[in-house]
């Protein structure tokens, strides 16, 4: 048994990259060993630092046995230059082929013998193309070659069984050396197995297993945050990409200006967070603390990089605090009338044109919400005033926060400051949700005027292409409403909307925004219900002819029915219903139309009649519910038909040799499956 | 008593001066400034032009840059409309390009070893050069001191072979080596003359300019009548005067954003038919080459 080991050397790679190389380069290598039947080690790992990945598989068979084989070559009638072919690439004589009958015709066939295969020779031949196979995100050229990789890759170290494997790998060709310094690429060293080559690089202070060095990292953090009483947000992201910046992490707590704590968190936290990949701490209560954490990449001996780093952060801090000392101050409400000069979007005019129609559409949902007209007004019309300033020049991911504070500095109220700054909110599955009325409306008239405006212009995102993020507007719009349970007539708000473009001069097909828009959101209800887990056929029920106004309906049905499904209600509810709409299916339909109802002179016996009663009685059920309709109730309800149902199949025989009689049993089964439409259309479930 | 003997600062022109000579020494063409505005080192066309077709170059030069936005009136220690890059740009990147790049910042005094120097990614783009590369931003001790690019497209052509582009900031570079906290504190040569004794006065005076007082219908004729001759200019076939007139039109264009004057539509299209004047102008100089 023998070990794989394999360093490609390269320049830094960044940590996105090094991630999604590690990733491919598993898949790969994982599928030759499976193509080729050869066993390893399946619990292997690829490992990465900036300059390089690196390849460990154990447990390899030095040989494998091939069997005995017959290969088919061309067909008997064929030219004679295709069986000469055939014999050539077999490497082999006209003496050992032989011909065999098969269903598609006489061939030749050459009888291949058992064979051993040496691993290594597999590997030299097939590495390159494995390398070959890895794709990056995002790959460049260099100097004169062709190869295309992260960053310039400069050597490729290959060991089999402690022997180095020889191959060419574009312009490179594989060796048992690698750099061991990788800042000069210099000190060309042998290394014949992984295990001297981890060793040699730990004895560094190097470590080439990233998620050891992510386990110092913490740990190391963990150590100083609790002897200082102090606390850090699990930022994985960051955290991952840290990890993937450095080689030899070392963790330095620096510090910088107290004074810098009046500039809102958000703004010192992005300056650590985005610009310096720094890590914020903060105190019990959650306030940010003037300490921070740098993951440096080398032991910081002399205190150059504490030093440095502190200069660094104190220079952005500067920036930001002389901005927000500019910015707060300056007038939201007096800047409104300068939005004129700042385009929304090509075709969809400039930010005070979407305000204005905002303003609108937020006024029209106050009633629904009952809020205060003006203050969501208000909000309306300050909310986009924070992209003209300099701090959203600078931090433009802090849009709507820093609009937020520059309200509250001026003594907006305070709905109205929290709506400006969870304005963007949420932004897509994961992101968070507000939960203020004020809020949701604000947010709800973004995101309902910019959809109908992308629409509008036909700049609806196709299959393979989003770019301006309608897919995940939408999604968050659902998330709105059926995550807070909000009750808007969203169909109007559309056409209102539309109709707020057209009093701004815009030419809108509206009546197409109106179907096309309310496909594409149910589609993304759909879409949403999966992430849930929903059954597949419930979801297709739910949404099935699914207006625009009901989407908390289908939300809410399609998760009590989810939730129900292998529970008696639900079970016997759906028994009910297939047992009747089988039979309406098989019947052919052409000689049936249906009145809607039927005919309870023309029962014929006392199942009729129960089974007619039950449903009637169902029927004013669904009729008597208002708004509130209890969803497990009306399962509940429809599956105590049970009984009614049973008897009527097992004592009745629809198919009646009197048509008029058994046209009024179909009409009465008929009338069941749309009684039970009242909570949706089960036909789409499978039983 | 016992005196430390303290290392003397590298001045700023010492600085330049450091890296002049370590890049001569490796085979670097040292050449001067480009004697028109420019936004960065990249738009000298030792650059942008040398870096297309297949003829090997080495050059290096400290370039002048202008960015009438940045501009602070003098009262911002780290941002100025005006300010100094040293650049370098060598064809075929070499193998060894790393190496020499942390033994350049050795020749002006920072030991990489002594501080926690890192590449970070930054893939870089210039709409109006229709030029993208990847590569990093040098940073030192956090600080980003070096931007270092592989260059893949230059006047939307892909290169072939590929140039290597290493832009130092030298105020910020300086700031670091002389441990300043105002750009305007760095000393300039040994005689005590500092960056604010040098350059005070025009930034407020050009940020002024570029802010109140330049002249935009004036500016929008100009961009008009140099988009004219540079198009002119391509018809003959003379890359370098066309080149020439398309980076004037592209400081017209910065001032009048620094402006103000230009909508975010508006802002679009002129990069537009800049880049579209630097693509017509690529395809003369390329023909030129072979």
């Amino acid at each position: 048994m023998s070990e794989l080991f394999v360093e490609l050397f390269s320049e830094e790679i960044p940590a996105k990259l090094q991630i999604n190389a590690r990733n491919e380069l598993k898949k790969n290598i994982k599928n030759f060993f499976i193509d080729n039947q050869i066993k390893f080690n399946e619990d292997f790992n690829v490992y990465s630092t900036p300059n390089r990945l690196v390849l460990h598989i154990d447990k390899i068979p030095n040989e494998i046995k091939l069997n005995s084989e017959e290969i088919r070559g061309p067909n008997v009638n064929a030219p004679e230059k295709a069986l000469e072919g055939f014999i050539r690439s077999n490497n082999t004589t006209l003496e050992k082929i032989f011909k065999k009958s098969t269903e598609k015709g006489e061939f030749y066939f050459f009888k291949k013998e058992p064979r051993k295969i040496k691993v290594s020779d597999l590997l030299e031949k097939n590495l390159s193309e494995i390398l070959t196979k890895i794709t990056w995100n995002k790959s460049m050229k260099w100097a004169n070659y062709d190869l295309y990789w992260g960053r310039p890759l400069k050597s490729i170290l290959a060991i089999f069984n402690k022997k180095p494997l020889n191959f060419v790998f574009n312009h490179i060709n594989s060796s048992n050396k690698t750099f061991t310094d990788k800042s000069l690429e210099e000190g060309l060293k042998i290394f014949n197995d992984f295990n001297s080559y981890i060793k040699f690089f730990k004895q560094k202070g190097i470590l080439i297993d990233q998620d050891l060095r992510k386990k110092i990292i913490q740990n190391k953090i963990n150590e100083i945050i609790n002897k200082k009483n102090l606390k850090v947000e699990q930022n994985e992201r960051l955290i991952d990409e840290i990890v993937n910046i450095v080689e030899k992490p070392a963790v330095i707590i620096c510090d910088f200006d107290k004074k810098f704590l009046n500039v809102p968190s958000e703004i010192l936290i992005t300056t650590m967070q985005s610009h310096q990949k720094y890590l914020p701490t903060f105190d019990e209560k959650n306030n940010l603390t003037n300490n921070f954490f740098v993951v440096s990449d080398i032991k910081d001996t002399k205190g150059f990089v504490k030093l440095g780093n502190e200069r660094v952060i104190e220079a952005r801090l500067n920036d930001a605090e002389f901005f927000w000392e500019k910015n707060k101050t300056q007038n939201l409400v007096k800047q409104v009338d300068k939005l004129k000069n700042i385009n929304y979007f090509k075709g969809l005019g400039s930010y005070f044109d979407k305000i204005q129609r905002m303003r609108k559409l937020s006024s029209l949902i106050s009633d629904d919400f009952l809020i205060s007209k003006d203050k969501i007004e208000i909000a309306s019309s300050i909310c986009k005033v924070d992209l003209m300033s300099d701090l959203v020049g600078e931090f433009p991911e802090l849009q709507g926060i820093v609009g937020g504070h520059f309200a509250k500095f001026q003594g907006f109220d305070k709905e109205v400051c929290l709506a400006v700054s969870e304005q963007y909110l949420p932004n897509g599955m994961e992101s968070k949700l507000p939960k203020k009325m004020y809020s949701i409306a604000l947010s709800l008239s973004d995101k309902l005027d910019s959809l109908v405006g992308f629409f509008g212009i036909n700049l609806k995102p196709t299959s393979s292409k989003d770019p301006y993020a309608i897919r995940r507007m939408a999604i968050s719009l659902v998330r709105l409403i059926v995550e807070n349970e909000t009750k808007i007539k969203l169909k109007d708000l559309i056409v209102y909307t539309c109709s707020a473009y057209r009093d701004q001069g815009y030419d809108f097909d509206t009546k197409k925004i109106q179907n096309e828009l309310s496909d594409f959101i149910i589609e993304r209800l759909k879409n949403y219900l999966k992430e849930k887990k929903i059954r597949q056929d419930i979801i297709e029920s739910s949404t099935f002819l699914l207006g625009l106004d009901d989407l908390l309906k289908a939300y809410k049905k399609s998760l009590c029915l989810n939730k129900n499904i292998k529970k008696e209600i639900g079970f016997e509810t759906i028994a009910a219903y297939k047992r009747s709409s089988n039979i309406l299916n098989t019947e052919e339909k052409i000689s049936m139309e249906t009145l809607g109802f039927a005919d309870p002179g023309l029962f014929k016996n006392d199942y009729e009649k129960k089974l007619y009663k039950k449903i009637n009685d169902i029927r004013k059920y669904f009729l008597s519910i208002g708004k509130d309709e209890n969803y497990e109730e009306s399962l509940k309800i429809l599956s105590s038909i049970k009984n009614e149902v049973n008897d009527f199949f097992d004592n009745v025989i629809v198919n009646d040799e009197d048509i008029i009689i058994k046209k009024n049993r179909l009409e009465l089964l008929n009338m069941l499956c749309k009684t039970f439409d009242n909570y949706f259309n089960f036909s789409k479930i499978e039983a | 008593m016992v005196y430390k003997t303290k290392k003397k600062t590298l001045s700023f022109q010492d600085t330049i001066f450091n890296l002049q000579k370590y890049w001569s020494k490796k085979g670097c063409v040292i050449l001067q400034p480009y004697d028109l505005e420019v936004g960065a080192g990249t738009f000298h066309p030792a650059t942008t032009l040398r870096s297309l077709g297949p003829k090997p170059w080495k050059t290096a030069y400290v370039q002048p840059s202008r960015r009438p936005t940045d501009g602070r009136y003098g009262d911002n220690p780290n941002r100025l409309q005006h300010y100094y890059q040293f650049q370098v740009l060598i064809k075929p990147s070499p193998k060894e390009i790393k190496k020499m790049y942390l033994n350049s910042l050795s020749s002006i005094g920072i030991n990489y070893e002594e501080h926690d120097i890192r590449f970070v990614e930054d893939d870089w783009e210039s709409p109006t050069l229709g030029a993208a590369g990847l590569g990093w931003e040098v940073w030192c001790d956090g600080m980003e001191v070096t931007q270092f690019t592989y260059f893949q497209q230059m006047a939307g052509v892909e290169c072939k072979p590929v140039s290597v582009e290493i832009t130092y900031g030298l105020e910020r570079l300086c700031m670091f080596i002389q441990n300043k906290k105002s750009v305007f504190d760095l000393i300039w040569n040994d005689e005590g003359i500092t960056y604010k004794d040098v350059f005070h006065k025009s930034e407020k005076e050009f940020s002024a300019y570029n802010f109140e007082y330049a002249n935009t219908d004036n500016l929008f004729k100009i961009f008009e009548m140099l988009e004219e001759e540079t198009k002119l200019l391509v018809e003959k076939k003379i890359s370098l005067p066309a080149y020439d007139q398309c980076l004037k039109c592209s400081h017209v264009f910065n001032i009048l954003d620094a402006r103000g004057v230009i909508s975010v539509a508006q802002r679009a299209e002129y990069i537009a038919r800049i880049r579209e004047l630097t693509k017509s102008i690529g395809k003369v100089w390329i023909e030129s080459q072979s």
